[in-house]
């Protein structure tokens, strides 16, 4: 079981992603802004982070650059949920050093495919 | 359904922030604002309220909205957005006449406005409504990176009034949301100004926010704008090596493009602006 924080700011995502990450036995935490995306971290210490890029405070760039950051968070999987095209996925997951990306609408089995493979080890 | 066009005037920020993050849920690139991020947009690009429009039903469900810049003699039509349930329903047709209507009664000579390329509906709304493809831009993301070390030249650093009388002397188009008039209201403006002992000069003029960057006009007055290019990112990221940056409306053929490339800037989306003689 593992602890899993997801920044996102529309809560239907949320709730979805809340439903099935806990009927897999895992811990799951929701910050809806940026802001209190990197309080949560801070405070919980996440086994992973799924993180929204378009959030209303600050953009998901950013938070990334902030939760790197922390040396608490330095190397806590991040991975990117988002509806931007996926090159421009690839490429700030790639410019930003962070895990991984699934393009919005996600698929339930790629995001379980996604978060299982970051999490072991 | 019978629409009604009400002033935004008539709402709180706070409910339209609530309507224009619920417009653009499933937008093409997600852009949600909060209630200060709103404010300041408000404030930077001299959104008047009064003359924006809230689209409802008669029974007072609220269907979309969509915002006015006013700048004498140009009007600016920006943040129009329809809710996803309801669109192709007229709202959004309605929207724009009620901006363009306000434009005409104020005697705008000319009404700008950027789409997102790719965003086919509201590309084909626009053209509908006479406005005319004139430029495409860039919108460009640097994450926090290594950059080569600046080589030696003059470099002063720009406070706001001379940033802003830099900017003054810049030659070409500016869009709306980078032009003098939103840049005069930004408190966070500022600029770095660089000259070779080969006569090759320029200068940067930018914000800069508590982790990031952001409005980056570029404009070499002599010699090579790849060089002086470089040199200004490399004088910048010597300062702010940490901040994350975000570059707007980037002219698609800025001849500063190479130096952005090569110091890691990356292509987020496009947009073309589009105009349209009152």
């Amino acid at each position: 079981m593992a602890k899993v924080l997801y920044i996102e700011d529309i809560s239907d995502n949320a709730t979805l992603a809340q439903r099935v990450l806990t009927a897999r036995g895992h811990e799951f935490l929701w910050a809806k802004t940026a802001e209190d995306g990197l309080a949560m971290a801070l405070e919980n210490q996440p086994d992973l982070i799924l993180l929204d890029l378009g959030l209303p405070d600050v953009d998901g760039q950013t938070l990334s650059i902030w939760l790197r950051g922390e040396a608490a968070l330095e190397k806590t999987p991040i991975i990117v949920l988002t509806a931007w095209p996926e090159e421009v996925a690839r490429q700030t997951v790639e410019a930003y050093g962070l895990n991984g990306y699934l393009c919005k609408p996600v698929k339930l089995d790629h995001l379980m495919k996604i978060i299982d493979a970051n999490l072991v080890g | 359904m019978s629409i009604e066009i009400i002033s935004a005037d008539h709402f709180t920020v706070q409910e339209l922030v609530d309507l224009y993050n619920q417009t653009r849920v499933d937008y093409l690139v997600p852009m949600p604002m909060n209630v200060e991020r709103l404010a300041e947009y408000i404030q930077l690009f001299d959104i008047d309220l009064r003359l924006s429009s809230v689209a409802r039903t008669d029974e007072g469900q609220v269907l979309g909205l969509s915002m006015l810049g006013v700048r004498p003699p140009l009007a600016w039509i920006t943040r129009l957005g329809v809710l996803p349930a309801i669109r192709r329903s007229g709202a959004g047709d309605a929207l724009m006449d009620s901006m363009l209507a306000h434009a005409q009664s104020l005697g705008m000579q000319e009404t700008h406005l950027e789409v997102i390329r790719n965003n086919v509906p509201a590309h084909r709304l626009f053209l509908k409504k006479a406005f005319r493809e004139v430029d495409e831009y860039l919108v460009l993301r640097r994450a926090p990176n290594s950059v080569p070390e600046a080589v030696q030249c003059d470099t002063i650093w720009l406070e706001r009034e001379a940033a802003l009388e830099a900017l003054e002397s810049y030659p070409r188009h500016l869009t709306w949301i980078t032009a003098l008039a939103s840049m005069h209201n930004a408190p966070d403006l500022s600029g770095i100004r660089v000259e070779f002992a080969d006569g090759s000069s320029g200068w940067l003029v930018f914000r800069c926010h508590k982790f990031s960057l952001s409005h980056l006009i570029f404009h070499t007055e002599q010699g090579s704008p790849v060089k002086v290019g470089i040199q200004l990112l490399a004088t910048l990221y010597s300062r702010y090596p940490r901040h994350d940056t975000y570059a707007e409306n980037i002219h698609v053929e800025d001849p500063h493009l190479p130096a952005l490339l090569g110091m890691g800037f990356f292509d987020n989306f496009r947009r073309i602006e589009m105009r349209r003689k009152m």
